[in-house]
């Protein structure tokens, strides 16, 4: 008998979602990372010949370097669209969406505190989550050598759990606004649009190095300090820990107290 | 403890939006009894019901469950009662059997060891998919993990729903095996038939609040008998629809029906001035009273002025 009912019930339910999940963002970072040795040169000199503005906006001045290459074309690139989608849909999901389908009445109606089910249910997105970004690194370090990255490895946790944060991050804010609202069409539309904004304000910002707009979006916490060249950046990793911080609190305090199932 | 209720409610009011569910619902549950809550679709029922869960939050009066508030009391008070929601639905693919220990799980186990021998009493297939069962496979899920537990307060909305006579009568002996054990019961219906079996009382509702409370037996009084008169000749209409005690009074040249509450004296007098020829006198079963009830457009009840034939 698991002691955390709850949490095990919704890894149990997302085993089979997770196992695909892995398979592809493994196989398309492989698939990315295989192509630098051979595209490295040529994409160089065709990123040459773009703007200046543009090509830092899309973080492909570095893309010369592994670090850069990875930085610009998974981290940047891959994982937001990757990870991002799936773990916004699944933070309204794991409330709200199974609110809505009327699959967590009886959830509700056990002996089991609106606290305790709402935070086991961001707890098991959050290892899904983790599990997913985990993947994500085991390939990039297998990758190394293969493709000639030529990584600092001691790097990797530094640009990983950021990147964690980042996704984890916007999986809580749509889990804590399906949870405060128990619609999924709000959380998820607000948590996703907020992810747009931020990707789309940080490609403004580095194409046109306004800094000041820059320190208002995750990705550029995420991506800003180059933690694969550079190692941990505490000070970004702590504020991308923050948008989870802030928003699964708020999300609980108004679950606590709304009706369920309306 | 046992002298609270097993369920009280004084005034109960839910609002959602500006449409008002529940309005002044009162209701009381004694310890230990099985208790029928009828009424039409949309009086309230569900509404009421996840009231009791704390489910909802009411925007007025006051609930208590076993004495205590479901609001205040929280998740000890919900290890206490079984409740079968009016529709059940499972996530994804999961088979009906790990639902269920799923369900048990949260109740640290409890009932678990009561799945098997319930499926087969039902005979429901654990191992199929809840999603793929059909809507009374389904209701036995529900009705599964409502009695597992043994709980002392069921609270079961429309519990036999969906379910083939068979597996009625299966649920109904559940209900009745558990009240036998002590358990109180709620349970809510359209078809006062069902619960006329098990119930001691029933409480109508309509609109979001009570508009009748009485036992099973007073109930089957107060449904009166249905009275057909033919006579040689036709009859002057007046005298028998002033007879105080009938109702409904249909007049058709040379017959009369009526629905008669209580003594036949006063209608048999008048009937004994002309020249009878026929007379048939059936009681009315439960569900022709509850339709009237059903019918009634507001509170002021035919009722509560019997006689005046309010057929409608
Ligand atoms: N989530 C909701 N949002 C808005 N209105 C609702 C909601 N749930 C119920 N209502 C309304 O509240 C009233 C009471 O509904 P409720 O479900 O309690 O009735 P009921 O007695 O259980 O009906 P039924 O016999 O059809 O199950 C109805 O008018 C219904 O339309
Ligand atoms: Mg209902």
């Amino acid at each position: 008998m698991s002691p955390l009912p709850s949490f095990a019930r919704v890894l149990r339910d997302h085993r089979r979602g997770l196992a695909t999940w892995a398979l592809a963002v493994g196989a398309i970072t492989a698939f990315y990372l295989a192509f630098y040795p051979m595209m490295g040169q040529e994409m160089v000199d065709a990123v040459q010949g773009m703007p200046e503005g543009l090509m830092r906006g899309l973080g492909y001045d570095r893309i010369g370097t592994g670090a850069g290459y990875v930085d610009a074309l998974i981290v940047g690139l891959l994982a937001p669209l990757l990870l991002l989608v799936h773990a916004i849909a699944l933070g309204g999901r794991l409330i709200a969406g199974q609110e809505e389908d009327g699959s967590l009445e009886l959830d509700f109606a056990a002996p089991v505190s609106r606290r305790r089910l709402y935070l086991e249910r961001a707890a098991a997105a959050w290892t899904l989550v983790l599990a997913l970004v985990a993947v994500l690194a085991t390939v990039v370090v297998a990758m190394n050598g293969p493709a000639e990255l030529a990584l600092e490895l001691g790097h990797v946790p530094a640009v990983a759990l950021p990147l964690a944060l980042l996704v984890g991050g916007f999986a809580s804010v749509a889990f804590a606004i399906g949870a405060a609202t128990g619609r999924r069409g709000a959380a998820v539309g607000v948590a996703a649009g907020l992810a747009v904004f931020a990707y789309v304000v940080r490609g403004v910002a580095d194409a046109t190095g306004n800094d000041l707009l820059g320190a208002f979006s995750p990705f550029v916490w995420l991506l800003g300090p180059e933690p694969l060249q550079n190692g941990w950046d505490w000070g970004a990793t702590a504020k991308l820990a923050l948008i989870t911080v802030v928003a699964l609190p708020l999300g609980l305090l108004r679950f606590e107290r709304r009706d369920l199932g309306v | 403890m046992t002298h609270h209720p097993a369920i009280r409610t004084v005034g109960l009011i839910k609002d959602y939006g500006r449409h008002r569910a529940l309005n002044g619902l009162d209701l009381e549950v004694r310890r230990g009894e099985t208790f029928g809550f009828l009424g039409p679709n949309g009086a309230g029922k569900s509404t009421t019901i996840r009231v009791l869960l704390d489910l909802l939050r009411p925007d007025g009066g006051t609930a208590e469950v076993l004495g205590l508030a479901p609001r205040d009391a929280g998740p000890s008070l919900r290890a206490r009662i079984g409740y079968l929601p009016g529709e059940l639905h499972v996530a994804g693919r999961t088979p009906a059997g790990d639902a269920l220990r799923h369900f048990a799980a949260l109740r640290g186990g409890r009932g678990r060891d009561r799945i098997a021998p319930l499926a087969e009493r039902l005979s429901l297939d654990l191992r199929r998919p809840v999603r793929a069962l059909s809507k009374g496979n389904k209701q036995k899920v529900g009705v599964i993990q409502a009695f597992m537990h043994a709980p002392e307060l069921l609270i079961l909305d429309e519990p036999t729903s969906g379910l083939d006579p068979l597996l009625q009568q299966e649920v109904l002996s559940l209900i009745r095996e558990a009240a036998a054990e002590g358990a109180t019961v709620l349970m809510s219906s359209h078809v006062l038939r069902e619960v006329e079996e098990v119930a001691d009382r029933v409480a109508i509702v309509r609109d979001g609040r009570t508009i009748d409370v009485d036992e099973v037996a007073a109930l089957r009084a107060r449904a009166g008998q249905r009275v057909r008169l033919r006579f040689a000749e036709p009859v002057d209409p007046e005298p028998f629809r002033a007879v105080a005690n009938a109702e409904r009074v249909e007049i058709d040249g040379a017959t009369v029906r009526c629905v008669l509450h209580g003594e036949p004296h006063e209608l048999l007098r008048l009937a004994a001035r002309h020249h009878a020829v026929a007379w048939e006198a059936r009681d009315r079963d439960l569900e022709e009273l509850f339709l009237d009830v059903y019918r009634l457009n507001d509170r002021t009840a035919a009722r509560a002025e019997p006689g005046n034939g309010a057929a409608r």
